[in-house]
């Protein structure tokens, strides 16, 4: 036999060769050096390759993986009752309407022009409101403001013992006030 | 890889289990970061796509057809990725069904009198380092290959599964892609 080619060294490595082939390669190799090694050199460098580190998975790894992993994107029940319900009330709707001997689709047109007009005339008015809430607004917080700075005004101008007494004045006032109203109430006058 | 166990997984997976393909991720992160580090050669990236593996197997699962291997399927996602990514940086890429040009013939040569040596020139560990930057310098779709056979462990039969071509052809360009890998070795020292 003539020296083997790089091929059958392969195949002889991985026991892939036919019986008789394999026999042959064996007796051509007990007697040549240059192919044994050849051999060997292509062995060595398979094991090596076959024993390279793996690579370091991160811990975290499948957890970064499964956030990653979308819902299934699919209509929920309660969806498809809302839509089951709305199709089948269209459906019955149509079907009395033609009983009725009326024109579905005039019928629908009448009722979207009225549904229209509705709704414009819903914004207007929540148009209008929001503006008026807002003035409205405006106009409070400028009374409390002046409320505010004339309290403060008048607590830098009078002592606490006369602030003190004021009120004491004022309260028995507004009692006596409310006293007299529910006699006058409770007579009849 | 027990392929039994696989078919379970996704079964219940498809039932709305999201645990089952927690499993799935926990039993493939590993051999998958192999693959694609070895194959894109930055860890970051590696990490990036195999994650995005793990998606789109997720989201495509319902295409996944029971009679081939689920192993197969998800190495065949990670396959594409990695091409559309070859492809994307304007990386040299080729066939596998295509004639390799002048390397074409390196496995009919005979084995060169006085072949010096590679393998045996260096310690394990050194010949490891070695290979992993020989590894860089093998052309993708060759680098893709040596890997599954000498990383992955993979059968040949495994690896024409994924790549939709005939085992033949595919032991063929696994040998050729040890030759070249030892020849890089020999270049390199």
């Amino acid at each position: 036999m003539n020296c083997i080619r790089i091929n059958d060294i392969y195949e002889f490595i991985e026991g892939s060769l036919a019986p008789e082939r394999k026999e042959e390669m064996e007796r051509h190799l007990s007697v040549c050096l240059g192919c044994r090694q050849a051999v060997e050199d292509r062995k060595l460098i398979a094991g090596a390759a076959s024993s390279l580190a793996p690579f370091a998975v991160p811990d975290n790894f499948t957890d970064l993986v499964m956030a990653r992993i979308a819902p299934a994107k699919a209509l929920s029940p309660a969806w498809l009752i809302i839509l089951a319900s709305f199709s089948s009330l269209l459906a019955v709707g149509s079907v009395v309407l033609i009983a009725a001997g009326r024109n579905v689709i005039e019928t629908a047109l009448q009722a979207s022009h009225s549904i229209w007009e509705y709704a414009k005339s819903a914004a207007l008015f929540l148009a209008k409101a929001v503006t008026l809430l807002s003035l409205a607004g405006k106009a409070i917080r400028l009374l409390l403001e002046s409320v505010t700075k004339g309290l403060s005004l008048a607590d830098s101008l009078v002592s606490p013992g006369l602030q003190f007494g004021l009120l004491v004045v004022m309260t028995v006032l507004i009692i006596s006030l409310a006293l007299a109203a529910r006699k006058k109430i409770s007579l009849g006058d | 890889m027990n392929e039994e166990q696989d078919q379970v997984l996704v079964r219940r997976t498809l039932r709305g289990d999201k645990k089952a393909f927690e499993m799935i991720v926990r039993k493939y992160q590993q051999p998958l970061l192999n693959y694609v580090g070895r194959t894109v050669g930055e860890r970051e990236l590696a990490l990036d796509f195999t994650q995005d593996v793990f998606v789109r197997a997720y989201s495509s699962l319902r295409s996944f057809d029971p009679r081939y291997k689920f192993s197969t399927w998800l190495f065949r996602i990670a396959s594409n990725l990695i091409i559309d990514h070859w492809r994307k940086k304007k990386l040299p890429t080729f066939s596998l069904s295509e004639p390799l040009g002048q390397d074409e013939d390196c496995l009919t040569l005979d084995v060169p009198d006085n072949e010096p040596p590679v393998g045996r020139k260096f310690e394990l560990g050194e010949l490891r380092q070695r290979i992993d930057l020989a590894l860089e310098k093998l052309p993708g779709p060759l680098r893709e290959l040596f890997v599954w056979r000498h990383v992955n462990d993979l059968s040949y039969e495994e690896m024409a599964e994924i790549k939709g071509l005939p085992v033949g052809t595919i032991k063929n360009r696994v040998f050729q892609a040890k030759e070249m890998l030892r020849r890089i070795l020999q270049e390199m020292s």
